[in-house]
């Protein structure tokens, strides 16, 4: 537990009656990029806003870097930045003002808060509207200055909730890149979002959490290798002659071939890629190949399976 | 950074907050005009009903004038709002998962509204002093400014801590202030009732001491009278037939040796157990997300 930057143990919270989390249990190692994932109301945010302190747990415990953030939120929350979904920020504040005012949270000096906010607002695309009330900030421009004032304190753990959302494609793509280059530089990062492309991008691990419980999580990878039952070859073809499917068919390494048109899924007997071979015995059949793919499982896959069977990874 | 550190600056951020909205500055304004138009009215149409003596320390009207209720309903604008309208807007979650322990953002809190009152109740007692001067001619015994100033500060606690805990416990502005009215209305209501019935007792020989001691147990009593009594120690005062404006009728009344300790004794209790509950609900309870 205490080799964790972030560890949840047997979390439980309730609103009333309804169990928000039920003994929710994961841990995030230092230099880990983890993708927090689950539908709306599984319990993603309540699962952030107690990591903060925000919520009490009603049972079980959580740390960051070994230190309880409900016993002693000043040691516990100095190396985390926070992102929140939908930031509500003090709008009579411009930018600089509120960056300057969260420095001066983390008790950070006059100069080095100068500099910090020239640089953060920088970073953010957000220097022209720094003296612009937040007030008058589009949706996109309030998550853009919410993750930079995440960052104010240059933190060892980014916590982000639905961090990309609001913003347009060529922000997405900025922000992102930037989430990779902190990882990088050895800083952890817990990211929540319904963007699974996003997360299979730039994350190292996920958890899946659903109905409160979690019902996934390790290292990418090796989520989306438990989840693979079999692997699929796709092959268009000029014409899917009887000849060439039956010759599929008969391989060792096949399953089974279905046909649609000129397509062909070949499913395989072994998580291998049989490309090569597979390319030969069609062109050694006079086939004419337009196209042939190894069609692996994405981590949409992977989350649609868990949410239905609940498999744990 | 220390523990004060942190609440001061968040001190800061208060003051920074409350004059952002234009209800803090329309209040200053108001201020402004309550302080004038009492001095105009005494000027321009009682000047035969105002003796010398009371000319010279007209001072301590224009002090004392705005203490009972217009302060009052100032300290409640300001600490109904202040907890409260950072959930309504969604701010606390940003603020608490800062570095920073719950007791020292509430502790920031009250002390940047309560200096904030501070400055308003500053400007009244300056503008009061001003005005005097200028309708009234030369005033005496203001060296002791200072302490009532101190006084009308320390007696606005009680219901500044009131409107700042309901404002932590309800976690609605408008319905902390109204609460916080509600209960000045009908504290004073039953105060003066008590005193009533005790003048009763009086007046039919039998002086029923209960009801003149219940009538102190409520809040606005010391929250109101406190600086009247102080003052009229002070600078034996009891003359001023204006003195029935500066509090729960006229405190002066059927005052008794001890009333000036009852009352800083009372404004004292009535505070602790305010911010303690508002202290206990922050700490043990959830930061509630925005109000839809």
């Amino acid at each position: 537990m205490s080799h964790s930057i972030i560890s949840v143990s047997n979390l439980s919270k309730f609103y009333g009656d309804f169990k928000a989390l039920d003994s929710v249990s994961f841990t995030v190692d230092k230099g880990w990029v983890y993708g927090y994932l689950g539908p709306n109301g599984a319990g993603k945010t309540t699962t952030i806003r107690t990591l903060l302190g925000l919520l009490r747990p009603d049972e079980g415990e959580v740390q960051i870097a070994s230190i309880n953030p409900h016993k002693d939120p000043v040691q516990a929350l100095r190396i985390v930045g926070y992102a929140p979904e939908l930031p509500n920020l003090q709008t009579f504040f411009s930018a600089e003002e509120m960056l300057d005012f969260m420095g001066k949270m983390f008790g950070l000096s006059s100069q080095a808060r100068k500099e910090r906010v020239t640089q953060l607002l920088v970073l953010v695309g957000l220097k022209e509207q720094g003296k612009k009330k937040i007030g008058n900030y589009s949706k996109g421009m309030v998550q853009r200055l919410s993750v930079a004032l995440a960052l104010i304190n240059d933190p060892l753990v980014l916590i982000m909730d639905e961090p990309t959302i609001g913003m347009d494609p060529e922000a997405t793509v900025h922000f992102r890149d930037l989430f990779l280059e902190l990882s990088k530089k050895g800083r952890t990062i817990f990211i929540s979002s319904h963007l699974l492309d996003e997360v299979q991008r730039i994350c190292t691990h996920v958890g899946m959490i659903n109905r409160g419980k979690i019902v996934l999580s390790g290292p990418l990878a090796q989520v989306l290798e438990a989840f693979t039952q079999q692997w699929v070859i796709e092959a268009e073809l000029k014409e899917a002659t009887p000849e060439i499917v039956s010759v599929l068919r008969n391989l060792e390494y096949v399953q089974d071939v279905k046909v649609e048109g000129n397509k062909l899924r070949i499913e395989l007997k072994e998580k291998k890629d049989f490309r090569g071979e597979i390319s030969s015995e069609i062109f050694k059949h006079k086939g004419v190949l337009l196209g042939l793919n190894l069609h692996k499982i994405t981590l949409e896959d992977a989350y649609l399976q868990a949410l239905r069977g609940g498999q744990q990874g | 950074m220390s523990a004060f550190r942190r609440a001061a600056v968040i001190a800061g951020y208060e003051w920074r907050r409350a004059l952002a909205k234009k209800k803090v500055l329309a209040l200053v304004i108001l201020a402004v005009l309550f302080e004038t138009l009492p001095f105009i009215l005494l000027s321009g149409v009682a000047p035969a009903f105002i003796t010398e003596e009371v000319k010279v320390t007209m001072w301590v009207f224009g002090a004392l004038s705005g203490q009972s209720l217009f302060i009052q309903l100032v300290a409640m604008i300001i600490a109904g709002g202040s907890m409260a309208e950072e959930y309504e807007q969604g701010t606390a979650d940003i603020m608490l998962s800062k570095p920073i322990k719950k007791v020292e953002y509430l502790a920031g809190k009250f002390l940047g509204g309560f200096l904030l009152l501070a400055f308003v109740e500053a400007i009244m007692v300056v503008l009061g002093i001003i005005f005097a001067f200028a309708f009234f001619g030369p005033q005496r015994d203001l060296l002791f400014v200072p302490l009532v100033f101190l006084a009308i500060f320390y007696s606005t606690l009680v219901f500044f801590s009131l409107a700042f805990m309901f404002g932590e416990v309800f976690r609605r502005s408008t319905l902390s202030i109204l609460a916080t009215f509600g209960i000045l209305i009908v504290s004073s209501i039953a105060s003066t009732f008590l005193s009533l019935l005790y003048q009763q007792s009086l007046m039919g020989g039998a002086p029923n001491q209960f009801y003149l001691d219940a009538s102190r147990w409520f809040p606005t009593w010391s929250a109101t009278s406190f600086p009247s009594l102080l003052i009229s120690d002070l600078i034996k005062w009891q003359q001023n037939p204006f003195l029935f404006v500066t509090g729960t009728g006229n405190p002066l009344q059927f005052r008794t040796s001890g009333d000036v300790q009852l009352a800083a004794i009372m404004i004292g209790v009535y505070s602790l157990v305010f911010i303690l509950i508002a202290a206990v609900r922050v700490v043990k309870s959830d930061v509630t997300k925005k109000v839809a």
